[in-house]
């Protein structure tokens, strides 16, 4: 087994005063994927921003390592240079910003100015192709009047250009129709390999049929409450989180 | 303005007459609370001539039909390529006598000489800019005119005068620039457009004065009917600036837009108080203004929807945005309506806000640098109006200034 790529231990973050996550330990060996899975509300787009920095989470306790570096004394942006992405739950649209030009601020901020207009252009349309992406959406503005779907693909199509070597995949399978989730899971294990390493929230099997785990973890109120293999999410799907308390399975989607 | 025909000259007393008569600006007034009158040079004396700053006129601009320009009130020779038969581009108090016929009537039609600022403009203009376009010609190229300052004269007052006649279509620029002066100067300004029936009108203010000037400017324009105006003014320079725009729909189904954008550092000062006033039936107005400011900066916005009795199926909206860039920034907006009609349409809206967290967070998060991702929300911010602009040089030049303020 490699060094982890990501270390977290007890970590406690709390958001407007309340505490939300009451101690997290979750490690992940880089060049794995793993699965975190948990009822709404347990925690786990909270870890997801705080792996990320979001001004609102405030971390009260507990260190993560990243890398072998301390990721929580990192601005947003350092983070994102050394290497680490999150794909969003619900992606923010920015007005008057165009996809091509954000797309083009960051990898420049992230690579250096030695990326030309030529070879950013050849990697996003080598990119968009493999994600299946309209490029007719490159005028638009960020995110504005896409669909959910297209969010998410979007997401995909960011973290396919940047290739960081790990990814927090917040809920990328919801809301997505079956053609897209194969889409999407290609993109995702495009970059699998040993120096790519994910952790993808889902609250279904199905995309971890396209994308296995090596590594289950179940969040339970804040807390990792199990780890297991693949075979874990089956089960969570079959029986739901009733045996760490929640009063309700969790729901196959209906799409 | 020497040799004024006898009509003109009349006219500039009574101007006169009334500028001795009325009641001097004291900033208590309803309309002038937020700009004292004094710091535009239109209550108390003017600023004294000073020593001049050159102007920096290397603007970018693209091909034009004509041009014209006007350094502290002087003009120099109007500039104009193969206009199209008919097509007037001159000097405003030239055209006084070439062009009676077309002018007189039209001259202080829209900005009269009844109040103080009005009066002011009218007893004191001393060259401006005449342009028309003859019934159901095209002007392919924008005209543009340039009027700058460059401290020498403490007060400089223009003129402008511009009319697109049925079915004809133009761009007109109106750009004013000055260098950063050393002494004060005051401007007044006042453009009247009138645009017949089915004309169409894209007019742009470009307002990028360097530091040291005081600019009041009016800007009328009257739609005729099925007539399509589309005003963008755009405020970047100055140090107190205040513009009234009045867009009238004075015939039915004419359509108006008025866009503006301004940003506002240091200490800069601006107000833009626009008005729609609805004069016709089943006339259409957009007006959308969105500022964004910095520094100490201060910015009014005044938005007046008008729709007097007698101006059934008015569809008319307005917004204005602002984006306040730090604490010390301050920006008012202050919506109105004055409906008097019945089975209208109207919506207004005005909004202060600061850069959204969540949009922060998101650029920062593909690492995009904090200072670089706050620039890309800004004039992301202004694109909504920037993206009006038809033409092109003029948008990247805008894109440009924007960029250099937020540096
Ligand atoms: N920004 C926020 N403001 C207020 N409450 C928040 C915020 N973020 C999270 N919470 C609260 O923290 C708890 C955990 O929310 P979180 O979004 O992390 O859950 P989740 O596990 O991702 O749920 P889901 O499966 O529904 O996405 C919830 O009770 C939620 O209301
Ligand atoms: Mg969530």
């Amino acid at each position: 087994m490699d060094a982890p790529i990501l270390q977290i231990k007890s970590l406690e973050v709390a958001v407007d005063g309340r505490t939300i996550l009451k101690g997290v330990d979750l490690e992940v060996p880089q060049g794995e994927i793993h699965a975190l899975m948990g009822p709404n509300g347990s925690g786990k787009s909270t870890l997801a921003y705080a792996l990320a920095g979001h001004p609102r989470y405030e971390i009260t306790g507990g260190s993560v390592i990243f890398d072998g570096q301390d990721l929580l004394d990192m601005a947003i942006d350092e983070r994102a240079k050394a290497g680490f992405f999150l794909a969003m739950q619900y992606p923010v649209e920015v007005p008057g910003v165009s996809v091509l030009n954000f797309l083009r601020t960051s990898l420049i901020a992230l690579h250096g100015e030695e990326l030309s207009p030529r070879e950013f252009m050849k990697l996003f349309q080598e990119k968009s192709k493999l994600l299946e992406f309209d490029a007719s959406f490159t005028d638009r503005y960020l995110n504005e009047g896409f669909s959910g779907g297209e969010k998410k693909r979007h997401e995909i199509l960011q973290m396919a250009m940047i290739e960081p070597r790990f990814a927090v995949l917040d809920e990328t399978d919801s809301g997505l129709d079956v053609d897209a989730l194969k889409v999407v899971s290609n993109g995702v294990n495009s970059l699998r390999g040993p120096n790519f390493g994910a952790l993808i929230i889902t609250h279904y099997t199905r995309i971890l049929q396209h994308i296995t785990p090596d590594v289950v973890h179940v969040m339970f109120e804040g807390k990792v409450v199990r780890t297991g293999g693949p075979e874990l999410a089956d089960e969570l799907e079959a029986g739901g989180y009733a045996q760490y308390g929640s009063p309700e399975p969790a729901v196959a989607p209906s799409a | 303005m020497a040799n004024a025909p006898a009509w003109a000259a009349e006219l500039r007393q009574t101007a006169t007459a009334n500028l001795d008569r009325l009641p001097v600006l004291t900033g208590e007034e309803e309309d002038w609370r937020f700009t004292p009158p004094s710091d535009l040079g239109l209550a108390g004396v003017a600023p004294a001539d000073g020593t001049a700053v050159a102007v920096d006129l290397a603007a970018t601009a693209g091909p034009r039909a004509a041009t014209l320009a006007f350094t502290d009130g002087t003009p120099s020779v109007p500039h104009g390529a193969d206009l199209p038969a008919g097509v007037i581009v001159a000097e405003l108090g030239q055209a006084l006598i070439d062009h009676e016929d077309l002018v007189r009537s039209r001259l202080y039609s829209l900005i009269g000489f009844d109040d103080r600022p009005g009066a002011l403009n009218a007893a004191t203009w001393e060259a401006g800019t005449f342009i028309y376009i003859p019934r159901g010609v095209t002007l392919a190229l924008p005209t543009e005119t340039l009027l700058s300052a460059t401290g020498a004269r403490g007060r400089v007052s223009a003129r402008t005068l511009i009319i697109v006649e049925a079915g004809a279509k133009a761009t007109i620029i109106d750009r004013y620039r000055s260098g950063n002066l050393a002494d004060p100067v005051a401007v007044s300004t006042a453009t009247e457009i009138i645009v017949a029936e089915g004309g169409e009108l894209e007019h742009l203010s470009l307002i990028e004065w360097g530091a040291g000037v005081r600019h009041h400017a009016r800007i009328t324009a009257s739609a005729g009917k099925d007539a399509r105006v589309r005003s963008v003014v755009v405020t970047l320079g100055g140090d107190v600036v205040r513009v009234e725009a009045t867009h009238i729909a004075a015939g039915s189904g004419s359509d108006s837009r008025a866009l503006g954008l301004f940003f506002a550092d240091d200490h800069q000062h601006f107000e833009h108080r626009v008005v729609a006033r609805h004069e016709a039936p089943q006339s259409y107005s957009n007006l959308l203004y969105k500022g964004a400011l910095k520094d100490q900066s201060h910015t009014v916005f005044f938005g007046n929807l008008v729709v007097p009795p007698g101006a059934p199926g008015t569809d008319a909206y307005q917004t204005n945005r602002n984006l306040v860039l730090n604490e010390g920034a301050r920006a008012d907006t202050i919506p109105f309506l004055e409906i008097e009609t019945a089975e209208v349409k109207c919506s207004h809206a005005g909004a202060v806000g600061r850069v959204d967290d969540e949009h922060l967070f998101y650029l920062r998060s593909r690492g995009i640098p904090e200072e670089t991702a706050k620039r890309l929300i800004v004039i992301g911010f202004l694109q909504e109006v920037l993206a009006h602009v038809e033409l092109e040089e003029v948008r990247r030049d805008l894109e440009h200034a924007v960029a250099r303020k937020l540096a």
